[in-house]
């Protein structure tokens, strides 16, 4: 355990654990669009900032993937934290002006939000967390990141999508905060990025419950018979 | 020191323009970047105007637009933030800007600076910010449509600290960026375009580009050997994925005599521009130094030989066991090569100075000759005891090699102490571990011997005095000091020369007073018309990526010869301090991942590689440390 600071709450916190996870259990708010606590932390919306105390000045970071230190002094609601948060949210909106998401944090943070344009927008603001979710929980990394770099013709960075990889678990869907990553049901048939999966009915009840290709990666991975997967949750 | 009508580099601004005695910037630029006719700077480190008439806003519209291709994208404020800036600047020169947008432009400068993720984005619009400021009332002009934009032409560069102090100048954020994505596929294929020998070099490189890491000053560097090799090993897990190209078929044949490093990586870029290449290798293997110069515990022969391999698929031949006894260029010619490329690498061990060392004593061998007798399978019978003396990676090749062969005791004797040595600190350490002698500061000044076998060597004790051209602190024997030390084996290992009369054959090659062959450093051409010579032979015993990137320049220079064409020089930081930003902001620490190295036990039964490589998720997880610094550099041409 080591001693932390946040805004002058003497508190001690589990080693190696994130300034946002020790604000979380303190019930102090901070906003983010990019964290998932079962995901390892991303940075990418820049909304969680805060400011801690290194050689006796404050300086910004994000607080979901910055560790605690002992003896760490953390200010999650300064003026100065307040303004970079606001900023952040304004790019966030300028970008993404109709994804009701963003327009909402964009509000709470203090921007101003226009009613002439309708939150109908399911924009991808690149948070990674389909990314995140793919690769760490369903482990297959059918998504990646496309990013712009030196010497790589990139237009706008995108998440791509790999369909050999896919199992159609919709993962991704589950956590994408926007509503980017749309998930139908059509009888037999799930759709996914664009991907039409056929589904497996439960032998007890019958309802078509998951994917096939999801239902033989778990079979592989774990080593059951594929033939003693074929019951849904509820009737197990 | 220059005068210039402007600059912000650094943070400190020396503004010229208002008529009084000009102020000189301490900064060599534009001199320095080698590029000519520079009338304006803008870099991460602040804006430079040698011109006065230099156009500030089509500069920082097209330097935004080189850093909108740099930023990734992973972080939204960098992202949006210079795509908003650039969508200002833009309505401004269509005549539809406001005075107010300069002030939203200054304030996300500031939110970028502080809140981007990556080192690149903290420090990339420092000098935008300046333009605005102090070029503020050209941006007005503009504002009112009293100003018209110019067309200029810009050059461009971009390198980071790692990518500077790396000989091959490696895109090494690049590379590391792919790992962290998971493009482990793409990763390779970007190292592979500067260093064609990413499993090697992943292993034996002492990573001149961790010393200039910026996380150095923080939780340690980057581990970016490692990163390398576990690219190249999963590729080699996943089956070995040929080296890819499109080849356009050349007629001109290009001849490389040395099939090291140098020799190989010239070969395989001379091969993708389309041109035949034969290579010409004295010994049974190719490889150079890095087949006969190098144990296998630090580097595996098969992870060599499957990336030698890869370049004679792309259809280099190698002439084994085929020494050219004098270099005899019309013979060369009659058989159709329209190039030469000398990369006979430094193979012959430097004399010590000790009384008897060329007498031919049993029990005296040279170091390379060592290394290079027992890398081609020459049983070497272990002894009781095995003096080596040097202070470089040779000898501690040679001392370690001599651990898992078996000898009884090994020591090593250095002239000057541990913090001179040149060999690098982890193979030091390991030295120590699996049980190596070191004595410092003493040399051999005779080698004992009875009935033509050592018996031991005589030594002299030495003090450190000033320092001497190589910013070391001279040895200077200590007089009366001689003692001796018995052992029935001495390898010297301080240095290497390269074995040039049969590179001075018929055709007379210069030489250097170092007995190294003297070529231009930008050209690599040497005295004689149509040959070229680099790595060792030029520089003397350098690291590998050294003579690699030498081999390179070579294509490119025999390629320019061939089309009789110039080389085009590009832009260079030399001198200029690519680790410095303005504002740092935080960093949190993150050690780095750890390999497993084999258990000090287990070395000496044999030659096992010591050090495991990252598997994909620990590659994945190091490669998020890294800070991604970036540096761009845009300037406008003059006239």
């Amino acid at each position: 355990m080591v001693n932390i600071i946040i805004d002058g709450r003497k508190i001690k916190a589990k080693e190696g654990s994130t300034i946002l996870e020790n604000a979380e259990e303190l019930k102090i708010e901070i906003p983010t669009l990019c964290h998932h606590k079962e995901l390892s932390p991303f940075g990418a919306c820049r909304l969680c900032t805060v400011e801690v105390k290194t050689n006796g000045k404050w300086k910004m970071t994000t607080s979901c993937d910055t560790a605690v230190d002992q003896g760490m002094e953390i200010r999650t609601d300064s003026d100065k934290v307040r303004e970079s948060r606001r900023l952040s949210a304004q790019l966030l909106y300028y970008k993404y002006p109709t994804t009701a998401v963003v327009r909402d944090m964009a509000w709470k943070l203090g921007v101003e939000v226009s009613e002439d344009a309708k939150a109908e927008g399911h924009d991808c603001i690149l948070c990674g967390l389909c990314v995140r979710a793919c690769r760490e929980i369903v482990d297959t990394g059918a998504l990646t990141f496309r990013d712009r770099g030196l010497g790589r013709d990139i237009d706008e960075p995108r998440i791509e999508f790999d369909p050999k990889l896919c199992i159609g678990c919709g993962s991704c869907a589950y956590v994408c905060p926007t509503g980017y990553v749309k998930m139908e049901a059509v009888e037999d048939k799930r759709i996914i990025w664009d991907k039409v999966f056929k589904m497996a009915a439960c032998k007890v009840c019958g309802k078509y419950f998951a994917p096939q290709d999801q239902l033989e990666y778990i079979s592989k991975k774990t080593g059951v018979p594929l033939s003693k997967l074929y019951t849904c949750v509820n009737c197990r | 020191m220059n005068t210039a009508s402007f600059s912000s580099w650094k943070g400190k601004i020396v503004d010229n323009r208002k008529g009084k005695a000009a102020k000189s910037v301490d900064i060599k630029f534009p001199a320095q970047l080698g590029v000519d006719n520079v009338s304006a700077v803008m870099g991460w480190n602040g804006l430079v105007v040698m011109d006065p008439d230099a156009d500030i806003i089509s500069l920082t519209m097209n330097y935004l637009k080189e850093a909108r291709k740099l930023s990734c994208g992973e972080c939204s404020v960098c992202r949006i933030g210079i795509d908003r800036l650039l969508d200002i600047f833009g309505k401004m020169s269509e005549g539809d800007g406001n005075k107010k947008d300069l002030f939203e432009v200054q304030q996300i400068i500031r939110g970028v600076s502080v809140n981007s993720k990556c080192n690149f984005g903290r420090s990339v619009l420092f000098p935008v910010l300046d333009a605005i400021k102090y070029y503020r009332s050209d941006f007005l002009a503009l504002i009112k449509g009293e100003r018209k934009l110019e067309t200029k032409e810009y050059s461009y560069a971009v390198t980071a600290p790692c990518m500077e102090a790396c000989p091959a100048s490696l895109d090494i954020p690049g590379y590391i960026e792919l790992i962290r994505n998971s493009r482990f596929e793409e990763s390779l294929n970007l190292i592979r375009e500067k260093c064609i020998l990413p499993g090697v070099v992943g292993r034996v490189c002492p990573h001149p580009c961790e010393d200039a890491c910026v996380r150095q000053d923080i939780d340690g560097p980057l581990s970016i050997r490692l990163l390398k090799r576990a690219v190249a090993d999963y590729d080699l897990q996943e089956g070995g994925s040929p080296l890819t190209g499109t080849m356009e078929e050349k007629e001109e044949k290009v001849a490389i005599i040395g099939s090291g490093p140098a020799g190989l990586a010239a070969a395989y870029n001379l091969r993708l521009m389309g041109y035949k290449v034969t290579i010409f290798e004295t010994l049974p293997r190719a490889g150079g130094m890095a087949t006969v110069g190098i144990p296998d515990y630090r580097l595996p022969k098969d992870i060599l030989n499957h990336e030698i391999d890869l370049i004679k698929r792309m259809g280099v031949e190698i002439k084994l066991n085929n020494k050219v006894e004098k270099l005899n260029l019309k013979e060369l010619q009659k058989k159709g090569y329209k190039a030469v490329f000398l990369a006979v690498g430094a193979h012959i061990g430097t004399k010590i100075g000790a009384e008897g060392e060329d007498k031919g004593y049993e029990g005296f061998v040279d170091g390379v000759e060592f290394l290079r007798d027992m890398n081609l399978g020459k049983k070497v019978q272990p002894q009781k005891k095995v003096v080596v003396v040097g202070g470089g990676n040779t000898a501690l090749d040679c001392a370690r090699s001599c651990v898992r062969i078996g000898f009884d005791n090994v020591e090593i004797i250095y002239r000057r102490s541990r913090a001179e040595m040149p060999a690098s600190d982890e193979e030091i350490e390991e030295a120590e571990k699996e049980g190596v002698k070191f004595n410092y500061l003493m040399t051999p000044v005779k080698i004992l011997e009875k009935d033509g076998k050592v018996t031991g060597v005589e030594c002299i004790k030495m003090r450190l005095g000033e320092l001497d051209e190589s910013g070391r602190r001279r040895p200077i024997p200590v007089k009366g000091s001689e003692f001796t030390m018995d052992t029935v084996m001495v390898i010297p290992a301080i240095g290497q020369r390269p074995d040039l009369p049969a590179m001075t054959g018929k055709d007379k090659v210069e030489v250097t007073d170092w007995g190294t062959i003297k070529a231009d450093l930008v050209s690599y051409k040497t005295n004689i018309e149509g040959v070229f010579a680099g790595g060792d032979c030029v520089t003397g015993p350098a690291i590998l990526i050294d003579a690699l990137d030498m081999g390179n320049k070579v294509a490119r220079s025999i390629d320019c010869y061939l089309r009789g064409e110039d080389l085009k020089r590009e832009i260079s930081f030399e001198g200029v301090n690519t680790r410095e930003q303005r504002e740092q902001g935080f960093i949190a620490e993150k050690v780095a991942e750890k390999v497993d190295l084999l258990d000090v036990d287990k070395r000496s039964e044999g030659f096992t590689e010591v050090e495991s490589g990252y598997d994909v998720s620990e590659a994945m997880r190091e490669a998020q440390r890294c800070l991604r610094c970036y540096r761009l550099m845009v300037c406008e041409q003059a006239g």
